[in-house]
């Protein structure tokens, strides 16, 4: 345990140079690598902040202009809801225009369709009335009941009006041909001569009568001349009641 | 596991001087050591591979625990306990390598170190508070202490020599007279009670150093503080 002084000094003189060796070799480049990590890392602490920074300002101006976004929404939509209010409003004036104008129309093809309704209805009542009172007088006529039409016809003849007995005389005065007298039965000639003078009486002169038989007039006569028709006889005076009626409408 | 030549005579001279077997290992640990570091450090990069995580950690440590005794000067004083450091703990288990002999079970190499370590304080202290303020505080709190301070530099010294001496050489001698009583591999446990012990020692003797150069930067400036304060 003596002490080498040669030892001493070159382990003096070896530690500095190993000393000098690792802070060559060792401590230096690790410390530059390490501080270059750290620069490194620090510079990407600062860019990761800058970008962080950055992301906060785009998110800023994102959430106002999602917030603007909204109110432009907001503003939208009310301005649309109060067109669609206003739209509704006219559609349905409109609608309402309209449906008044279909109900008027309903109103008035409904009026017209139960009008015709009714007159058709009239009308088969007044043509079955008088299928009904056709068939009831075609029960009850008779040569009789001829012969009381033929003297209601001649004394209604006596009673005509002037005017009436004006234009009988015109239609007979133009008429060359003898006049068509028709009845549904053969006219006694008692009938026939009365008719002949009752006619000429009224014509003021002598007129000459062709007498014809036809069953479909029931009962009675019926007197022609050319245009003039004088009708005395079931079957017309039905017609007339049914013509009246039709116009009594 | 080292020869017992721990006063042995030099195995060969370069001129008048005395080359020794401490000192040869201690050449080829600098050897073995700037080549791992020339062969480590060549080619690093920011995204680092294996080996170069092992570097930055073990400096990043060394670095870490100068900075907890010495945080405003660790730069300066890294260089010196950093290889301290290493080179002791490397020193300490090249014993365990079959026919070499730890250099740190040689006084002569522990004193050595001891020395660099005493001229070290005096060193960074005069270049951190200048000539005047430093030995001034040989006299704190009163000049009756310059005794004392002396005579603590001293031993000191000697006792970081001759602790780190006495547990190495002891280590290698226990384990080599259980090899010789017990066997070819009864010693192992004692060995690896070696490899704990030496990575205790190089800790111990680095951080003493380390707190003796802190209480020679920091002696001025904590009594300038209480002045202010």
């Amino acid at each position: 345990m003596e002490l080498n002084w040669s030892t001493f000094v070159l382990e003096i003189v070896n530690f500095l140079v190993l000393v000098w060796i690792l802070a060559r070799f060792l401590y230096k480049p690790v410390l530059n690598a390490i501080e270059e990590r750290k620069a490194s890392i620090d510079n990407t602490l600062t860019a990761s902040e800058h970008a962080r920074v950055d992301a906060e300002a785009l998110r800023r101006q994102y959430e106002e202009r999602v917030e603007d976004w909204e109110r432009e929404k907001e503003t939208a939509r009310s301005q649309l809801v109060e067109e669609l209010a206003a739209e509704r409003a006219r559609s349905m004036e409109a609608l309402r225009a309209q449906l008044d104008q279909e109900r008027e129309r309903a109103r008035v093809v409904e009026e017209r369709r139960v009008r015709e309704a009714i007159q058709r209805a009239e009308e088969t009542a007044i043509a079955q009335g008088g299928q009904f009172a056709a068939r009831l007088l075609s029960r009850l006529a008779g040569p009789e009941l001829e012969a009381h039409i033929v003297d209601l016809l001649l004394a209604d003849l006596q009673e005509l009006s002037e005017d009436r007995l004006q234009a009988i005389r015109t239609g007979v005065a133009g008429e060359a041909a003898p006049l068509k007298v028709t009845s549904a039965f053969p006219l006694t000639s008692r009938q026939r001569e009365a008719l002949v003078g009752a006619i000429g009486k009224l014509a003021g002169r002598e007129v000459a009568c062709e007498f014809l038989e036809d069953t479909r007039l029931l009962a009675g006569v019926r007197i022609s001349a050319g245009p003039w028709l004088l009708c005395a006889d079931l079957h017309g005076e039905l017609g007339f009641f049914a013509e009246a009626a039709r116009r009594g409408q | 596991m080292g020869q017992t030549g721990h006063a042995g005579g030099p195995l060969f001279h370069i001129g008048p001087v005395g080359v020794t077997q401490a000192i040869v290992t201690t050449w080829g640990i600098m050897l073995v050591l700037a080549l791992a570091c020339w062969l480590g450090t060549r080619r690093l990069r920011l995204d680092p591979g294996p080996a170069q995580v092992v570097l930055e950690g073990a400096l990043t440590s060394i670095d870490g625990a100068i900075r907890a005794v010495l945080p405003t000067q660790s730069q300066r004083v890294l260089p010196f306990i950093g290889t301290l450091w290493v080179y002791i703990v490397v020193a300490n288990l090249s014993g365990l390598i079959p026919g070499v002999e730890a250099p740190t079970a040689d006084l002569s190499v522990t004193s050595a170190l001891a020395i660099l370590v005493f001229l070290s304080v005096h060193w960074f202290g005069i270049r951190a508070e200048g000539v005047r303020a430093y030995l001034r505080h040989y006299l704190d709190p009163s000049p009756i202490m310059l005794p004392f301070h002396i005579l603590s530099e001293i031993t000191r010294t000697l006792t970081l020599a001759v602790r780190l001496f006495g547990n190495i050489m002891s280590l290698e001698m226990a384990a080599l007279l259980v090899l010789l009583v017990g066997g070819l591999l009864v010693p192992i446990p004692l060995l690896l009670l070696h490899i704990v012990e030496a990575l205790i020692q190089a800790y111990i003797f680095g951080m003493l150093a380390l707190v003796y150069i802190a209480g020679a930067i920091q002696a001025q400036q904590l009594k300038r503080q209480k002045e202010k304060e």
